[in-house]
Order: C-alpha cells, then sequence, then structure tokens
C-alpha cells in the first residue's frame, strides 16, 4: 500500500510540475491545431486520408469511427515525437531543485522511482490526448457531415491505439532519462533519429500505430463501394497539391472489428513500456554525481581541503593579503579577449561531447581531412552533413549556456554584455561551423565549386544564428536540437532541396536557395539581438 | 578622491502576475564604506542588490550612481561594479583559471593585466594549488570562493556582495572580511546578509530591511542603543522552555547544570527573577527592530 502512496506521490507532484509550464500548453496548443488539420475541409487543397487520383478523391464520411481514427493515428505518429519533449526532464527537474538528493536518502526503490516518474509521464501525454478527442468531437460537429457523435466509436481508436504508445514513449524517455549518455541533448538527437530512421523500419514488421489494421479494414469498406480504390494508392499524412474542383466520393465506415490479436498487441506495448520503466532502474545513479560519470574525483591539494583550512592559523595567513589595485587604463572592454574567451569554452565542450569524451577532437580532425581528401561527391553529399551533426550540442548551448549554468547574472551584470558577448558567442558558432566544416569547403574550392562554397559559407552563417535565436528565445537547447536535427535528416540527408541549408546538392545550390537561407540569417540574428536586449533589461 | 554616491530614491518593486510587492519606496543615501544590509529571508534584500547591480529595475523610484539614473544608463553601474549574487554557476568544463580569464574578458579587463590580477585574486582566495581543476569537482565552499574572486576581478568602486560567506569555512569567513574592510575605504561596498556577525564585524553602516521596508538604518553603535536597558537574563527550569518561546522574544538559550540560562528582548522585566544584562549584541538590536515592526505591522 505504501508503495502505491508513493507512485501516486511521484506521479501527482511530477504531473501538476510539467502541466503548469509554457512548454506543456504551447504543445498542447500545436495538438489542438493539428487536431484540426488533420480533418480538413471538403474543398481544402490538401488531404490527410483516403485514395486520391487527378479527377476524384475518396475517403470516408466524416462520422465518430472515421474522424476518430484519423485523428488518433496522426495524433500517435506526431506525438511520439513531440510527446517525448515534453516529458523528458523528470530527473533532470528533480537533479536541478535537488529534490533528488531528499529522495535518495528515503527508502523509495529506483523501480518505484523510475514507474512512478514513468507514469507522471503518462499522465501528462494522456491529458494532451484527451483535450485532442474533446477538439475531435468539435471538429465531427464543425465539419457536419454526421452531426451524431458516437462516443464509443470515436474514442476507442485513442485508447486502443495512441495511449498504449504514450505509455511506451513515457518509458522512453525515462529510460533516456537515466542513461548517462542518453541524457539532454545527445538524448533528444537520438530520439529524433530513432523516430526518423528506426520507427518506419519497426513498423514494417509490427503494426505500432495500428494503422495497418485500420487502413486494411477502411480499404475494405471503400472497395465495396468503389471497386476502382484498387488501383489507387491510399494516402495518410498530410498531403498537399490536391485541385480543389476535385470530386469528393464519400463512403461509410463504421469503425474496425477489435480483435483479440490486436488488442494483444497493444498490451505487449503496455507490458514492454512496464519493462522499460522497471529497466530504467537497473544501474539508476540515484543522484549519486560519482556514480553517474563514473569518475572517482583526485584528491584534492591539503591546502584548498576545507577542513584543513580550519587548522590553519588565520593570522599568518591574513597578513598575505595584498591586493594590487588595477590600473583604470586595464578597462578596455577590447573584443578579441571575448571572443578568444567564448571559443575556448566551446573548444572545452567539444572535448567533453557524449558518446565521444576526449576523442571530440579526433574525430572533428579526422572528419575534416576525409572532408578534404574524399572525391568531391561524397565528401559534399555524406561528410559535411556528418561534419556538421557532430557539434550540434555545443552549438545548442548558445543562447542559454548562461541560464543553463546560472551565470547569467554574472554576465548580464558586466557593462557591454550585449555589444560584446553576444556578437562573441555568435561569431565563436561560426567559426565551429568554418573549422569542423572546412575539408568539405576546400575541396569543393580546389574542384573551383565556388558556388557550393557560398552555399557552405551561408549554412556555416545560418546555423549559430538559428542556434543563438532559438537559445535565447526559448531559454532551452531542446528546440534548437529538435528543428535541426529535423531539418539535418529531411534536408541534406532526405535530398529535399528547399531544406538544404547546407547546400550540398546540386539543385540547390543551383536554385539559389542558399540565398532564402542568407536571408532567414539576417533576421534570426536581429531576433536574437532583440530578444537577449529584453533578456538584459528585463530582469 | 572622488566622492562615490549610491543614491536610492522611492524604490518599489513589484512583480507581475502575483502583484507581489517585494520593496515598497525604499530610500538609502549610500557613500564610502560598508553597509551592512540586514533582514529576513524574503525581506527584499535580495531583490535590493539585484537592482542596484542593473539585473532588474525597479517598479517605481530612481537609482542613481554619482548622479546617473542607472536604469537608463546601467553601464555607467556596471564597469565600476563587482558583483557577487546568492545564487551563481560557473561552467563546469572550465577550471579556476579559464574561468577567471572568461570574467575578465566579460567585463573588459585587458588580458595582461587580467593575468596579474587572477594570480592575486587566486591567492587571496586560496586556491592557487587548484586552479586547473575543474570547476566541476569544486566543493561548495570553493565554488563560492571563485564568486568572491570574480567579483574583485575589475577592482570595482562599487562592490554588491550577496550572503558571501555561506559555504565558507572559519578562516575564509575571517579573510573575507578582513577584505571587506580593507576595501571599504575607497569604495561603495554593499553587504547582504542574514548573519548579524558578518555585519558586526565589517559594517560601519547597517540597513534592516523586514517584508519589504526599510525599517532601520543607523550606525552599529546607533542600533545597540536600542536595545540598551532592554536585555534581561534568568535561569528557567527546561519544562518551561515552551512557554518562555511563546511569552518572550528570546535571544539565547544556554543549557546549564541548573538550568536554561535564557536572554530575552523586553522593554520592562520580564519576569521577578529576571536580571538586566551588562552588554547587548547586535543580534539582540536586530531581533528588536524585526520584531517592533513586526508589531507595528501588524498594529496597521
Amino acid at each position: 500500500m505504501s508503495r502505491l502512496r508513493a507512485l501516486y506521490a511521484i506521479m501527482r507532484a511530477g504531473y501538476w510540475n510539467k502541466v503548469r509550464t509554457y512548454r506543456f500548453l504551447i504543445i498542447l496548443g500545436l495538438t489542438i491545431v493539428m487536431g484540426y488539420i488533420f480533418v480538413p475541409a471538403p474543398d481544402a487543397n490538401y488531404v490527410t486520408l483516403g485514395w486520391g487520383s487527378s479527377t476524384t478523391f475518396y475517403r470516408g464520411v466524416y462520422n465518430s469511427a472515421w474522424i476518430g481514427a484519423l485523428v488518433a493515428m496522426l495524433t500517435g505518429m506526431f506525438l511520439t515525437l513531440l510527446g517525448f519533449y515534453v516529458v523528458n526532464d523528470s530527473v533532470k527537474r528533480d537533479e536541478q531543485t535537488r529534490v533528488g538528493q531528499i529522495i535518495a536518502t528515503t527508502p523509495l526503490r529506483n523501480s518505484d522511482y523510475t514507474l512512478g516518474n514513468a507514469l507522471c509521464n503518462f499522465a501528462v501525454l494522456s491529458t494532451m490526448i484527451a483535450i485532442v478527442v474533446l477538439t475531435t468531437i468539435g471538429m465531427q460537429l464543425f465539419r457536419g457531415e454526421d452531426p451524431i457523435i458516437d462516443l464509443w466509436a470515436l474514442v476507442t481508436p485513442f485508447l486502443v491505439l495512441v495511449l498504449p504508445l504514450m505509455f511506451f514513449v513515457a518509458a522512453i524517455a525515462i529510460l533516456f532519462e537515466t542513461r548517462p549518455l542518453l541524457r539532454g541533448g545527445a538524448g533528444n538527437i537520438t530520439y529524433i533519429l530513432l523516430w526518423l530512421i528506426g520507427l518506419p523500419l519497426l513498423s514494417e514488421s509490427v503494426d505500432l500505430f495500428g494503422i495497418i489494421a485500420i487502413r486494411s479494414s477502411m480499404s475494405a469498406t471503400g472497395l465495396a463501394k468503389y471497386p476502382e480504390l484498387a488501383q489507387i494508392q491510399s494516402i495518410l499524412g498530410l498531403a498537399w497539391g490536391f485541385p480543389q474542383g476535385r470530386t469528393l466520393a464519400t463512403f461509410t465506415w463504421q469503425g474496425i472489428h477489435w480483435t483479440s490479436e490486436l488488442l494483444q498487441t497493444r498490451l505487449l506495448l503496455v507490458g514492454l513500456a512496464i519493462g522499460i520503466s522497471l529497466l530504467a532502474s537497473v544501474r539508476f545513479s540515484r543522484f549519486d554525481p560519482a556514480r553517474e560519470t563514473g569518475k572517482i574525483p583526485e584528491a584534492l591539494p591539503s591546502d584548498v581541503l576545507d577542513m584543513n583550512e580550519v587548522q590553519i592559523s588565520s593570522v599568518v595567513r591574513l597578513k598575505e593579503i595584498q591586493l594590487r589595485p588595477l590600473d583604470a587604463k586595464a578597462l578596455q572592454f577590447r573584443f578579441e579577449p571575448i571572443l578568444f574567451a567564448e571559443c575556448r569554452l566551446i573548444l572545452k565542450e567539444l572535448k567533453e561531447l557524449p558518446f565521444l569524451g576526449i576523442w571530440g577532437y579526433s574525430v572533428a580532425g579526422a572528419l575534416i581531412i576525409i572532408g578534404l581528401l574524399f572525391p568531391l561527391n561524397e565528401a559534399h553529399g555524406i561528410l559535411l552533413p556528418v561534419s556538421w551533426l557532430l557539434p550540434v550540442l555545443i552549438w545548442s548551448k548558445m543562447g542559454t549556456r548562461e541560464a543553463h549554468h546560472q551565470t547569467d547574472q554574472l554576465i548580464f551584470s558586466s557593462a557591454k554584455s550585449l555589444k560584446r558577448q553576444l556578437p562573441a558567442v555568435w561569431l565563436a558558432g561560426f567559426f565551429l561551423a568554418i573549422v569542423t566544416g572546412s575539408g568539405v569547403a576546400l575541396n569543393l574550392a580546389f574542384h573551383g565549386e565556388w558556388l557550393g562554397v557560398l552555399a557552405w559559407f551561408v549554412g556555416a552563417l545560418f546555423i549559430p544564428s538559428l542556434a543563438l535565436c532559438l537559445g535565447v528565445w526559448t531559454g532551452s537547447s531542446k528546440l534548437f536540437e529538435f528543428i535541426y536535427t529535423m531539418l539535418w535528416y529531411i534536408g541534406p540527408i532526405n535530398r529535399m532541396e528547399i531544406l538544404d541549408f547546407m547546400g550540398v546538392l546540386r539543385g540547390s545550390v543551383e536554385a539559389r536557395i542558399w540565398q532564402f537561407y542568407l536571408a532567414i540569417t539576417i533576421v534570426l540574428l536581429g531576433l536574437a539581438f532583440v530578444g537577449r536586449k529584453w533578456q538584459i533589461q528585463r530582469g | 578622491m572622488r566622492l562615490l554616491q549610491l543614491l536610492i530614491e522611492n524604490v518599489s518593486k513589484r512583480y507581475k502576475g502575483s502583484g507581489f510587492f517585494a520593496l515598497r519606496e525604499i530610500n538609502l543615501d549610500i557613500g564610502h564604506g560598508i553597509l551592512g544590509l540586514l533582514g529576513p529571508n524574503g525581506a527584499g534584500k535580495s531583490t535590493l542588490m539585484r537592482i542596484i547591480a542593473t539585473i532588474t529595475k525597479p517598479t517605481n523610484g530612481l537609482v542613481r550612481w554619482n548622479g546617473i539614473d542607472i536604469a537608463k544608463q546601467p553601464d555607467e553601474m556596471r564597469i565600476v561594479l563587482g558583483y557577487l549574487p546568492q545564487d551563481f554557476g560557473v561552467y563546469p568544463n572550465l577550471n579556476a583559471d579559464e574561468f577567471l580569464h572568461y570574467m575578465a574578458a566579460i567585463k573588459g579587463v585587458d588580458p595582461k593585466a587580467a593575468r596579474e590580477r587572477i594570480e592575486d585574486l587566486l591567492a587571496f582566495v586560496n586556491l592557487l594549488e587548484a586552479r586547473k581543476r575543474p570547476l566541476k569537482d569544486y566543493s561548495g565552499g570553493m565554488k563560492q570562493r571563485i564568486g568572491i574572486a570574480q567579483a574583485l576581478l575589475n577592482d570595482p568602486k562599487i562592490l554588491i556582495v550577496d550572503e558571501p560567506t555561506v559555504g565558507l569555512d572559519t578562516e575564509g569567513r575571517v579573510r573575507f572580511r578582513h577584505l571587506l574592510a580593507e576595501l571599504a575605504g575607497e569604495r561603495v561596498v554593499i553587504l547582504s546578509t542574514h548573519i548579524v556577525s558578518d555585519v558586526e564585524a565589517t559594517a560601519n553602516d547597517i540597513a534592516i530591511i523586514n517584508k519589504g521596508h526599510l525599517v532601520y538604518r543607523s550606525s552599529p553603535e546607533e542600533l545597540l542603543k536600542l536595545v540598551y536597558g532592554k536585555i534581561w537574563e534568568w535561569v528557567i527550569p527546561s519544562k518551561e522552555l515552551t512557554v518562555a518561546k511563546q511569552k518572550y522574544l528570546l535571544s539565547s538559550i544556554i543549557r546549564r547544570q541548573d538550568g536554561l540560562h535564557i536572554r530575552v528582548v523586553a522593554e520592562t522585566s520580564p519576569d521577578k527573577e529576571a536580571k538586566l544584562a551588562g552588554s547587548p549584541t547586535l543580534e539582540e538590536a536586530y531581533l528588536y527592530s524585526i520584531s517592533t515592526h513586526r508589531g507595528a505591522k501588524a498594529n496597521e
């Protein structure tokens, strides 16, 4: 009974702590907007679920079953990504507030702590789902194709498909948080990559989102009325470019028959989530930094140990205090020292990158050399994206480092910090991009690809600008890590020209996409400056 | 030598949202020397420090440094300011040397001058031998010493230190007090603390803040005069302690074989056994002024 009470207490405290944040409200707002977008009007120029030919678009009538299943499938996909970022700060919060150290001294078991936090994460995500369900009911009434609300048909896809997924995400979040290498930025990037690359692969063998079952049921109903659907590719997701004058052909789908096999898969997912939550407790550091880093601090020199200091005669020591006055001319406010200091700061961080540790310099150096020596196409298309993924956790600290390490009061109370420190932070980030991508740039130059060099240069300007702007305005490194990795994957890696901010695709360079990113860079820098000015002035 | 003056005129601070007044119409004229800012937790001391340090702006009122409104021209203050906030952090991957060089660059100190200054400061805060260790391996007291060092990097004309001795050991605390005394001759030093003995040892001027109000402003000697003839002591049995706590303003309890020796701050003799104590302490004067203010607020 006391264990249940402990689980409930952890869940409750974490729940209120998470839902009373702007981040939760922003993602909740985004989710509601998505709920609206997922149910397009008949004359909208995009579709989300159905079968499209050049003249006709086939879909189910917007009744409770169709809308419920449609929004549940899309929300499931959408929130397995964003939901992770809403909830992945439980252990971090306990560590930062030092509540963790109090928890560590209680009889609470590690497994109860991790399971309690996974349940808390699940409760937060479930709240979002509940709001989406209410939005979905509103959307059915708003579209008005079927005014009768069948609550069971509408809610069951959420209950059966989405909630187990959310529990799975909640558990993964806590697992990431308890693994030192997967905490913070490294975990954020790893999760996006797993979602982008791993999930589609997994979904081919396991119907994780329940999409296969639902779509085959919808297909069967549609085919019974429109046999020509067998020849048409179905659509799921946001698809644009449908002519507004097309004919809309609808059929009535009454929902899916929940087979025991399908339910078993969902139960398996719940079981897996519980297992992951408990697995998270294995080798959990329990807020002991010594266990976390695996390092044993070196012995302190004898005269800096507090106990020894007490024994030293203060009378003798006090005579030694001599602070020479500082020459008034020593305050010069030159820019180079601060730029050098910011560069040194990021070089130190390069040596502390997760997974790489002290090998950070070597890996960066190797990428520069390989980028220079490899055939141009491979160097440009593969090595540049890799070289510019390596420092992402350093860029993501730009604009947030001061608040994160609580040096903001020291820095913001110093003279001319807006005109000196902020540009120095940006320039240090820019130099990092220049240096890490220099091998490929030189390779481009040797081959006379000057337009490519120009696009590369704009990429080097754009990355720190995006990082600084998002860091200053959000106060967190998460949004940059999320947006940058998405851009990186969809643009340069998946070869979408409009998102090729690095200029690695010949098409995007020739189309002068870099001009677009140059303009954005200027806007981002302006916004970063305004944001920091506001931060300093508002106090 | 140019006269330095920090003038705080009718300064109030009201937090948006909650509407809570952290400060109400504070007026202070501060010159050379050490002003000890005393007050219980949540009194508004740190808010006042942050306003003077240009971290936050007052809702009403002005703060002038040598006649210049620092809300309008914050850099006039920042150039001459040394600030040690109550809660501050460091960059964990840097060592003490690197962090102080970083802060020196931020404060505009020329690198060559910074090198000499850092050498002096590291010696002063007794971190010379630990200077190459990453700050993440530092204890709380060592981090506090780094905070003190960074506040002195630019040889400030105005030094604001918020709870500076928290986390310091006995020697560190003594050294810091001596340093403040040494610095105070040619600068404005504002020492905010709830440790009365720190103020007693260093300040030539005291301001007491309670619930956002300036309760008292005087020299330590004047403050002590408040409680002359108001400190009583006598011995009570242990079982009467709970009643005594409820009944009197206790400033000290010492357990002895014959019972509990208590000291009480009161206008008149609180008990037939009570005798006037010889010399009141600043702590008792502080307690008296806070409790008098509380009583006055309750009667309003």
